[in-house]
């Protein structure tokens, strides 16, 4: 079979950055390029904080937008999950299709979400250059040039291919690739969880161990008998990669709480792929598509390495 | 000692099996209930916590399941009545036999067959060792010409156990497998079609692209066979994703004239299935399984 998923250039992602003194200046520049984009007859996504809506919405009158999920609570701490969940929602924008000339996606920067030391925008950016690759929309993110956390800053000139000029974009001669980018940061490991209800150590003759015990927790938690049987699924995959790839043995944690269930799977093993499951894998390619369908039916999927191995945390609500 | 099939028991048959794997297990108790409801007879199951396994399986082999509990035809006996005869003389028990099977025949059934999961009475805990009440049941089948099927699965029975009480079996029966690891279990069901149940992943993943090699490689040595290659889906309650992948390729890479056939494909396996590609492999079909549940095999 011959699948041709290869994307002209000039369909694909562009990634663009802009820098700002201030938040006013903030505003006033998201004001201004969403303006611009619906004045060139794009559809128009925001990811932007509530007052940057605020004022893009009053600018625009009664003219439409979209705005994008913006992660919170437990799952707001991972850019490769926010990554992926954008992904998601602006491939169904892009395939709505309609009269739009093209998609523009504002991004800016809320401090709001910098975690303890705002790597989650360099994941987050990181990631997006992997999921939205193949995606024809144009990501334009403000920045605070002089950002509480210099990560911010730092990641932001290294994870945009361009830079916002004008009406239009240049190269950016600081940018780099995100497997680059993410190898020289210290490991994203998301906040310590509470002593585990489950640990289990297991290997590859007793990964149906491991969907015994999902599939006994789920229901009592809320899932119906399809979720639980995706979670059922989604933790599998987790699983399997772990011990295929990773670790002949690996080991499973399981946390059932009020909203939902929370699942680790870690191995000793050194991934290679940073980012794992952020695009479809070619439909050739035999190998990939279960992280990939993971991400799809969990609330959160983050993958972080470190010296003791490769780990990943999945959530999942009813 | 003979070596038959569960749907070759007659009236008057007593035999024994010993299957590989619970699978094996469900696989067999299903074609020999089966066979008795397709025939007419009453049909008797002694449970201990694995009917609703063994009704899904007759569910699955398509059996009218729900018909035949409500018209009485087919019969759970619940554990405790089940563990209770372990606990009571011999006698007992062999008129309790003799009710089950002058009532059946009164009722205007052709007969009566009956199996079940009687490993409760292994460890005698009555005092009195399995085999009398084998010996008692043996007597009542060639007095009355009851059919039974008497299941001592690795699971559940000692090794000790099982070699005892095939000594007192005249029979056993067979049920081969082409693969069966305890978790999946592969039959051949016909020249170019297979039966999986159980579940599949990462451990035995090989086996099933192995599966439809050979029996590709069957339909291309012969030139006047069926085009298709057919998996029997019903009783697979899981597949990965990389063995959904692997089923998606095998089909992409038949010879133009063959396809894979998946029927009887479960929900959560189609809904792998379908995010593995499978709607866009020209060469593979994919065959729901029919709706089953509450309203048995309507």
């Amino acid at each position: 079979m011959k699948v041709e998923s290869r994307v002209p250039e000039t369909h694909r992602l562009r990634h663009a950055v802009a820098f700002h003194d201030r938040s006013e200046d903030q505003v006033r520049r998201a004001v201004a390029l969403a303006r611009a984009a619906v004045g060139r007859g794009e559809r128009l996504a925001l990811a932007v904080p509530p007052a940057v809506e605020s004022a893009v919405r009053e600018a625009l009158g009664d003219k439409d937008f979209v705005a994008l999920t913006v992660p919170h609570g437990a799952n707001g701490g991972s850019g490769q999950t926010t990554a992926a969940l954008r992904a998601r929602e602006l491939r169904a924008l892009v395939q709505g299709g309609g009269t739009h000339t093209g998609v523009t996606v504002l991004s800016a920067h809320d401090p709001g979400l910098d975690g303890v030391d705002g790597g989650y925008w360099t994941e987050l950016d990181a990631a997006l250059n992997v999921a939205l690759g193949d995606l024809p929309v144009d990501l334009v993110c403000l920045y605070p040039g002089f950002p509480l956390h210099l990560e911010v800053l730092e990641g932001a000139r290294v994870n945009h291919p361009l830079l916002v000029e004008g009406d239009g974009f240049r190269d950016n001669p600081s940018h780099r690739c995100p497997v680059e980018v993410l190898r020289d940061r210290d490991p994203s490991t998301p906040l310590v969880l509470g002593p585990p209800d489950v640990v289990h150590r297991y290997n590859s003759w007793q990964l149906h161990e491991v969907r015994a015990m999902v599939a006994q927790l789920a229901p009592a938690l809320g899932f119906d008998p399809v979720r639980s049987e995706d979670l059922v699924l989604a933790v599998n995959e987790v699983a399997t990669n772990a011990v295929e790839h990773g670790s002949p043995q690996a080991e499973i944690h399981l946390w059932a709480t009020s909203g939902g269930l929370v699942c680790e799977v870690h191995d000793s093993g050194d991934l290679h792929e940073p980012l794992p499951g952020l695009v479809a894998p070619h439909p050739a390619d035999p190998r990939g598509r279960g992280v990939w369908i993971a991400r799809q039916l969990c609330d959160l999927l983050h993958v972080w390495r470190d010296g003791r191995g490769t780990h990943v945390r999945l959530h999942a609500t009813p | 000692m003979d070596v038959r099939t569960a749907e070759d028991m007659r009236a008057g048959d007593h035999a024994c099996a010993v299957p590989v794997s619970d699978e094996g297990l469900w696989e067999l108790t299903s074609r020999f209930l089966a066979r008795g409801l397709s025939v007419g007879e009453k049909v008797v199951y002694f449970d201990d916590g694995t009917s609703e396994r063994v009704l899904d399986r007759l569910t699955e082999d398509r059996m009218p399941v729900a018909g035949a509990l409500r018209s009485g035809q087919l019969q759970v006996v619940p554990a405790d009545v089940t563990r209770g005869a372990f606990r009571s003389p011999v006698a007992d028990v062999r008129s309790l036999l003799h009710s089950y099977v002058d009532g059946s025949v009164a009722q205007g059934w052709s007969g009566l067959r009956m199996t079940g999961q009687l490993s409760y009475g292994a460890g005698s805990p009555g005092g009195v060792p399995l085999s009398d009440y084998d010996r008692a049941l043996d007597e009542v089948v060639v007095e009355r010409g009851l059919t039974a099927l008497c299941l001592y699965d690795h699971t559940r029975y000692t090794d000790a156990q099982i070699e005892h009480m095939r000594g007192v079996h005249r029979e056993e029966l067979d049920a081969p497998a082409a693969y069966d690891d305890g978790l999946l279990r592969i039959t051949q069901t016909g020249r170019n079609s297979a039966r999986l149940a159980g579940e599949a992943d990462h451990s035995n993943r090989p086996m099933i692209h192995r599966i439809i090699g050979e029996a590709l490689d069957r339909a291309l040595r012969a030139a006047d066979s069926d085009t298709d290659i057919e998996l029997n889906l019903a009783s697979l309650r899981f597949l990965d994703v990389a063995g959904a992948v692997a089923l998606v390729h095998a089909a992409e890479e038949f010879p133009s004239m063959h396809r894979l056939v998946l029927s009887d494909v479960r929900p959560a396996v189609l809904r792998v299935l379908d995010r593995c590609g499978a709607p866009f492999a020209a060469q593979l079909v994919v065959r729901e399984a029919r709706a089953h549940g509450a309203g048995g095999g309507s």
